[in-house]
């Protein structure tokens, strides 16, 4: 079976306000980004049969909520996903004819993923047996485990990885509503020299830890031809998971054979019949340098161990031979929580042609890696195209 | 609130149903890990079935409690309970194999300065003042 492709197409998105310490709830945000990506493709809400939203936690009653909250009209198709796989399987659910608008949400308010996570209590708060706050490990320490072994097996330079948030912060520099773009241009030398958080990783190195909102709308084909914008057509995509998140590791951590995000970015490649060479803009996770680094190597840019020589020839800079992360990614841009999607929305943008002084140079295909929750366990990788 | 520097405040398990024989076992200082009856695998964490065979008929086995350093950070921005000096954590990977053990834990008694990912580690256990439960932590062996 062959995926459906251009049956559906990206025809709305949109971004609140990024910030930290925002006095908005999670509902109030998801609710404007909603309406505002339905704006940005010229569609009503009576028009939403599909839902797909990305809260940490999404039972069918959450569904039923926002079913109420958009008019109270029958649902057709309810779904979860990360911001690259949801989109995909919400193209698939279209060309079965189980939807014909799916909206893609998420947003975070005052739930931070940093070590403020945790506040103090009168007693030892209990929690699940296996939960990796018992160790203080939160994720920059998870990463920075990560990090450490990935320099120690291939003997990568901390230079190479610092310079990662410095390309993002010149990206953010081009994008007026990113968080970090106007406090001006860092150097290698201010990453290294910046807070130690957990070794190897300096403040600098670590992604924000923010509010904010996004939405993401897929109409079917006859649908997205009649919007506000151009189509940005989907031409394949899929999800992979392997492991429990945050609990333990399998070994080697970096597997040769590749992982989840190996088998989500074969599949996706497959079905949009792309290859590496063709893509012209890519919106990869990018929480870590290690995770650009091993994402890259996963999807089959390079080999297992070559992924920062990939950073450090600037393939994936501006100028380079894939761009990436055009709006500062999760270091410079925003990282809201569950930011998958914000990759999707910044290709998309791309794809349309709409960004401004960081717009590309007309490019035609594009690609996006979701990953997370246990250090690329979950997995999910979309090819698009510009109309 | 106020830190009182000498209680206990930073996240402990529940103890819960499924894994009491392991929370018993650190009290007898042995780390207990499901073992399966039918393949002999290993299974860390556990999990109500084995990961190579679904077999249900495991085993609470205590494991060597050597191991290797995988990778470790040490950490110094980390909640405000883990206090102002940086805390270690690592990953130890025990020796009993096929399927890996892999074990996230803090590191004790043991100079930061000299961590070095391969080197041998061992688990050892600390009883939480003032609370119902006694921790497994890694040091250098
Ligand atoms: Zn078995």
């Amino acid at each position: 079976m062959a995926f459906p492709q251009k049956a559906a197409a990206v025809v709305g998105v949109y971004t609140t306000e990024q910030a930290r310490g925002m006095e908005r709830s999670m509902w109030s945000l998801e609710l404007e980004a909603i309406k505002g990506a339905l704006d940005d493709a010229g569609l009503s809400h009576t028009q939403v049969d599909g839902l797909i939203p990305m809260a940490y936690e999404t039972p069918l009653n959450l569904h039923m909520a926002w079913a109420e909250q958009l008019g109270g009209r029958p649902i057709t198709y309810m779904d979860v996903g990360n911001g690259s796989s949801a989109v995909a399987k919400a193209t698939n659910a279209i060309a079965a004819g189980m939807a014909n608008v799916v909206v893609i949400y998420f947003a975070n308010c005052n739930n931070p993923n940093g070590p403020r996570q945790l506040k103090v209590q009168s007693k030892a708060p209990r929690v699940p047996d296996w939960q990796f706050m018992v160790h203080g490990a939160y994720m920059s320490v998870w990463y920075a485990m990560w990090t450490q072994l990935y320099m120690h097996e291939f003997g990568t330079d901390q230079e190479v990885f610092a310079e990662y948030p410095v390309q993002m912060r010149a990206n953010a520099m081009l994008k007026p509503d990113s968080m970090m773009g106007h406090k001006g241009p860092i150097t290698v030398e201010d990453v290294l020299s910046s807070r130690m958080i957990a070794t190897p990783l300096h403040l600098l190195e670590c992604p924000l830890d923010n509010d904010g909102g996004y939405a993401i709308v897929v109409a079917s084909a006859e649908i997205a031809r009649d919007c506000k914008k151009d189509p940005v057509w989907v031409l394949g995509g899929a999800e992979a998971t392997f492991t429990d998140a945050y609990m333990t590791i399998p070994v080697p951590w970096n597997e040769p054979k590749g992982q989840a995000v190996r088998r989500c970015t074969e599949m996706a490649f497959d079905m949009a019949g792309v290859t590496h060479d063709e893509i012209d803009v890519a919106g990869l996770y990018d929480c870590y340098a290690v995770t650009v680094a091993r994402d890259l190597e996963e999807m089959g840019f390079c080999k297992l161990g070559e992924g920062a020589d990939y950073m450090k020839e600037g393939h994936l800079y501006r100028g380079g031979k894939m761009p990436t992360n055009t709006d500062g990614g999760l270091m410079a841009n925003s990282h809201n929580g569950n930011p998958s999607g914000m990759h999707t929305i910044e290709v998309v943008r791309q794809l349309r042609g709409e960004c401004g002084e960081r717009q590309l140079d007309d490019p035609k295909i594009g690609v996006t890696l979701a990953q997370g929750w246990s250090v690329h366990g979950l997995a999910g990788t979309l090819v698009m195209a510009a109309d | 609130m106020e830190i009182d520097p000498d209680q206990y405040l930073r996240p402990l398990p529940r103890k819960e149903p499924f894994n009491a024989p392991f929370w018993e076992g650190l009290e007898r200082g042995e780390f207990l890990v499901t073992k399966c009856r039918d393949c002999g695998d290993w299974n860390w964490i556990p999990y109500e079935g084995c990961r190579s065979c679904l077999s249900q008929n495991l085993e609470w086995t205590a494991i060597s409690g050597k191991g290797r350093l995988m990778t470790f950070s040490v950490v110094h921005r980390g909640p405000p309970t883990f206090g102002t000096e940086p805390y270690g954590v690592a990953l130890v990977e025990m020796k009993e194999k096929p399927r890996s053990i892999v074990v996230l834990a803090n590191i004790v008694e043991t100079d930061f300065d000299t961590l070095e990912i391969g080197m041998p580690m061992e688990l050892v256990f600390e009883n939480i003042p003032g609370e119902n439960i006694t921790m497994y932590r890694v040091k250098a062996a």
